[in-house]
């Protein structure tokens, strides 16, 4: 498992751009929910809204990921909730596939080159979103994968779908909840890239049928699946060690 | 075909449409909360009093119409070609077609009056695509243009739509079913299943243009924080890398560029 937490190399600060009145109304929303909240509401509330940069941090740490006294992982509100929500997805495929690749037997060739690949480009979307959120980031998570059957190519790829099915559906209910059009156009890019994966995962269960285009998953209407945050979440949930809170997430 | 005249058509009754809908949206506020949608008829129509109350959407929503008009169109003379599909693909290309029929209800009940009509189209692309109908490798590789373009055209509205959650809720779910759709289709071709400059498959190249970003927003270069932690193993280590990025993101884009590839596939409007 030790894998699954691999050297993080220095980065640069990046800047996304800031959305200050939004984000100060988050705070003046989530008054009274905990004592913690309400401290940094006062402290928000004295500063200047202009220096208030949710994503990049600095005047708005606070609004980050918080680690409870119980280890409890707060992911946050607003746009920096979503982005750990999207940051725990991410962590959660990779290592997913990274103790598929280490553990799962049965694996054809072919399997282990789309194991590596997917693997690859999730983490890529983890170490994306660990340096858009920079100190806003909740900590490396750990996984329990004792529910999943790693024993053979369906165990591993149904898994895979599940995972990859979840991803789209968290993006398509989180994109219309986020603030910053910049943070929109980032999911935006990264949703059709899930469900490209989620296709190709369900074609290695069931190629060329309507279970591969995820008919189970889309409605009468043409839509797609999706979770709200807190829904997503919580369907990760069982995976993840420690406890998720999705307390100040941004619901619909 | 000019397909800024068919759309620049619906701008001149956006004025009406925004009294319509203004008048609807202020109905809306004093009668009704906007929850629980579960048929048809009661979304489209909680949507339709939802359409912001400008004109963005409209022209959006009906940008997207065109092309889901010429995906269904597409897909349904495919079909109804004999011998055009295999048997073994049929399936697929039903689904498909199912979807993007469903996709044009969906945007016309939505636009209602202010839907556009379903124009004529040619799938030749102007004469470049002769065996469209009659060659099943042609037809994968339309299939696939029309998909992809798709994709970017959705993603490059998204922001557009960004005034209503529900409304933009719509449009991020018909993106995520195109894009599993262009998978589908690149499967079936043999093709990787993510969207680059470098494998296009024979379609227009101007519908992958600019899909190799390896620098998303300002982030420090993707490619060197990520390339001790990859697990493939390419021959050309430094190329799979920058792959890997550029794989890892769909890029957008604009209208002005999707409708100038889509043009040649439009014939005229009824």
């Amino acid at each position: 498992m030790e894998k699954l937490n691999e050297q993080q190399p220095v980065k640069s600060r990046p800047t996304i751009p800031a959305i200050p009145s939004v984000e100060r109304r988050m705070f003046m929303r989530q008054l009274g929910l905990t004592a913690a909240s309400v401290t940094a509401l006062m402290t928000a509330c004295t500063r200047e809204v202009t220096d208030v940069n949710p994503v990049t941090g600095r005047a708005s740490a606070r609004m980050g990921a918080s680690v409870l006294p119980d280890g409890t992982i707060d992911l946050g509100s607003g746009d920096i909730g979503i982005a750990n929500l999207a940051y725990s997805l991410e962590q959660l495929e990779t290592a997913f596939y990274a103790t598929a690749l280490e553990r799962a037997t049965g694996l054809s060739a072919q399997d282990r080159k789309v194991l590596e690949e997917l693997h690859d480009h999730e983490l890529v979307h983890r170490e994306f979103f660990k340096g858009i959120l920079t100190n806003n980031a909740i900590p490396m998570l750990e996984f329990n994968f004792s529910n999943i059957n790693f024993n053979d190519r369906y165990g591993v790829f149904d898994a895979a779908q599940q995972f990859e099915n979840l991803g789209v559906a968290a993006y398509n209910g989180a994109g219309p909840l986020l603030e910053d059009v910049e943070m929109l156009k980032l999911a935006g890019k990264i949703v059709s890239v899930e469900a490209r994966h989620a296709t190709l995962t369900l074609n290695m269960l069931r190629p060329k049928t309507y279970f591969s285009l995820g008919h189970e998953l889309i409605d009468v209407l043409g839509r797609d699946w999706f979770r709200t945050p807190v829904e997503a979440a919580m369907k990760a949930q069982p995976f993840i060690k420690q406890k998720l809170s999705v307390a100040n997430l941004p619901t619909y | 075909m000019n397909l800024f005249a068919i759309l620049s058509d619906i701008e001149k009754r956006d004025a009406e449409a925004y009294e319509r809908i203004a008048f609807s949206r202020r109905k809306l506020l004093k009668t009704t909360a906007y929850a629980a949608v579960g048929t048809t008829t009661l979304l489209t129509t909680t949507l339709n009093k939802a359409f912001a109350a400008n004109s963005e959407v409209v022209d959006v929503f009906n940008f997207a119409l065109l092309l889901e008009y010429l995906e269904a169109e597409f897909y349904a003379m495919g079909l109804a070609r004999p011998g055009l599909i295999p048997e073994s693909d049929r399936m697929v290309f039903m689904k498909i077609g199912e979807h993007e029929q469903q996709h044009v209800q969906l945007l016309k009940s939505l636009l209602g009056a202010d839907a556009i009509a379903k124009p004529m189209f040619d799938f030749t692309g102007g004469g470049k695509y002769p065996t469209v109908f009659s060659d099943y490798q042609t037809f994968l590789v339309l299939s696939q243009s029309f998909e992809d373009l798709g994709v970017r055209a959705y993603k490059g509205q998204a922001p557009r739509l960004k005034g209503d959650k529900q409304i933009l809720q719509t449009a991020l779910r018909i993106h995520s079913v195109e894009a599993r759709h262009a998978a589908e289709v690149r499967l079936i071709r043999g093709l990787r299943v993510w969207a680059s400059e470098q494998e296009t498959g024979g379609a227009p190249k101007a519908i992958y243009e600019g899909e190799n970003l390896v620098r998303q927003h300002d982030l420090v270069d993707l490619v060197s924080v990520t390339k001790p932690m990859i697990k493939q193993q390419g021959g050309n280590t430094e190329q799979t890398d920058t792959e890997i990025v550029r794989e890892s993101f769909d890029e957008p884009l604009s209208k002005e560029k999707v409708l100038a590839i889509a043009g040649p596939f439009v014939k005229a409007t009824p």
